[in-house]
């Protein structure tokens, strides 16, 4: 099984723990993860994680946008915080047409509202929409109990 | 020859940016309201080679008189911009062709 996580502007701190989260629980899960991001997120991710102990597999995420079709993976998780990055997931959704979960978040409640409505209107997407900006905590807890149901 | 929109826009100046670092919902109302004729296309669907992203159906905009099309432009950081690209009378009958039309 393949997954595809998506990080686009690393602007809301809880972007990196989360995606860094998200590929080693996905990893542990058996699947092959692959993580979609933008240059920025993308240098992050090489600090964070140098000897690639967690993100196995990082590819540009325009680049991928540009080569994905549909069948290439099995699962899409991407962290929705602003609007170019709805956009992004609501398209890549569209391209690979699998299983997906979109974790919205901000501090702003209204934001995470409209994003999770943009995510809702335009895929049948999984939604996890919490109010989260510095501290990734409440993703993280709400992705736990959605892991255990990919699980069953 | 493929057409590259990134490159493009680096490498020339005679677009014009209708809006930048906005919204797509925005930059959607833009395009309907500057456009002689509307065509509509799916996320990922390849617009003078270059994947539009959005939220379905996405606007493209044609201006024939004009020889332009007005599409939207999304950079993670940087929001999304509504840009009017001149192209020939042949590229705006592919880009017709593309329409997959509103019910």
């Amino acid at each position: 099984m393949k997954a595809l996580v998506l990080l686009g502007c690393p602007e809301a701190p809880s972007q990196t723990p989360i995606g860094l989260y998200a590929s080693y629980k996905l990893g542990q899960m058996g699947y092959d993860v692959t993580v979609s991001s933008n240059p920025a997120a993308g240098k992050i991710l090489d600090i964070s994680d140098p000897e690639g102990v967690y993100v196995k597999k990082r590819v540009d995420i325009e680049k991928c946008l540009d080569e994905i079709e549909e069948g290439d993976y099995d699962l899409l998780v991407g962290c929705v915080h602003k609007d170019a990055a709805a956009t992004f997931f609501i398209t890549y959704y569209h391209i690979l047409k699998c299983k997906a979960l979109a974790l919205v978040f901000s501090r702003d409640a209204e934001e995470v509202a409209e994003f999770a409505d943009m995510v809702e209107s335009s895929t049948d997407a999984d939604i996890i929409a919490v109010r989260a900006f510095h501290n990734p905590n409440p993703i993280k807890v709400k992705f736990d109990k959605y892991l255990k149901t990919l699980e069953e | 020859m493929s057409f590259c929109l990134e490159t493009y826009l680096q490498q020339n100046d005679d677009y014009e940016i209708l809006v930048q670092r906005s919204g797509v919902k925005q930059c959607y109302k833009l395009i309907e309201e500057n456009s002689k004729e509307l065509i509509h296309v799916n996320p990922g669907d390849k617009v003078l080679g270059a994947r539009l992203i959005g939220l379905p159906p996405i606007p493209v905009g044609i201006n024939e008189d004009e020889g332009a099309i007005l599409i939207t432009y999304t950079k993670p950081c940087h929001g999304t911009a509504a840009i009017k690209i001149p192209i020939s009378p042949e590229e705006i009958e592919s880009v017709r062709a593309m329409d997959i039309g509103t019910d």
